[in-house]
């Protein structure tokens, strides 16, 4: 095992969309990232038994995380982005958690894999704490901290309503009157 | 120099309460993903978004304050979402490029 101990830098940040998807069949919602210089538009397509239509184009990013001391690489392109929590349900466990950090300055942010969530679209513990860990040794942590929770928290994303920390409505020539819940 | 002493300095308008704190340096996007990938911790943010998603992503890469330039108005949930957070949201009437001469010519930089 490493005895470094790590000091994690973000490196390969790649800018485009993520794309959301909703099937006119199912109500199923996927999303994917694309590194694309401009937003997937189109029609409807069916794709096996689900019909796709594109919801939106989110301005994005990709990263991943270097340990400038010994080199290690974490990729992170399953990551959709991340969620801040509105403490919108009282019963969420994210919001629970939120308010019992919040009394020690430390402020929840949720890590998103692309969905349908899946087994292998969870994001690990041990990632978890790397991107924890990157958010904190670049901040004053003794003014706050940050802690970095699996989207799996969340039950169901169509009650949630947390804010993106994703660019919505930047395609738009009218400024948006109010950002639209993605889910 | 602190964000109080450029409120100071500058005559900014601050609409949140904070702590002052040291300012390392100046970010200026529009985008929240390019203040996640750039923004360094203490930098000053300065944009004409005034959304609440701003206060998340200023709060996650630790910026000084966000200085809301153009004199766009800013919603009171931002401000209210900023003051739980400690996080400093200030207001000028300047345009974004002037506003940014002035932030220069006072010896603030990018970094």
């Amino acid at each position: 095992m490493s005895e470094c101990q790590h000091q994690w830098e973000m490196t390969n940040i790649r800018f485009g969309f993520v794309v959301f998807e909703k099937c006119s069949h199912c109500n199923g919602i996927r999303t994917f990232f694309s590194a694309s210089g401009h937003p997937m538009v189109g029609d409807e397509y069916v794709e096996g038994e689900h019909t796709w239509r594109c919801m939106e184009n989110a301005q994005s990013l990709q990263f991943d995380l270097q340990c400038k001391q010994c080199g290690q690489l974490e990729k992170f392109d399953d990551v959709m982005g991340f969620l801040y929590c509105t403490e919108c349900l009282d019963d969420c466990k994210v919001a629970i958690l939120q308010k019992k950090y919040a009394e020690k300055k430390t402020w929840v942010i949720v890590a998103f894999g692309f969905l349908p969530r899946r087994k292998d679209t969870e994001l690990s513990p041990r990632r978890l704490k790397i991107l924890e860990d990157y958010f904190n040794q670049r901040r004053d942590t003794s003014r706050s901290t940050i802690a970095v929770l699996s989207f799996d928290l969340i039950d169901d994303f169509s009650r949630c309503k947390g804010e993106f920390i994703h660019d919505v409505g930047m395609l738009s020539l009218e400024p948006p009157k109010e950002r639209k819940p993605l889910f | 120099m602190t964000v109080k002493e450029l409120i100071e300095n500058m005559g900014l308008k601050p609409l949140s309460q904070f702590d002052d704190r040291e300012i390392t340096g100046v970010f200026v996007s529009d985008m929240l993903s390019d203040v996640m990938a750039g923004a360094q911790s203490g930098n000053l943010w300065v944009t004409v978004q005034t959304h609440k998603s701003i206060v998340p992503a200023a709060n996650l890469v630790d910026v000084s304050a966000i200085i809301i330039s153009s004199g766009k108005e800013v919603p009171r949930e931002t401000i209210e979402l900023a003051t739980k957070h400690n996080i400093a949201i200030l207001w000028s009437e300047l345009p974004t490029f002037e506003l940014v001469g002035k932030l220069y010519s006072l010896g603030l930089a990018t970094g």
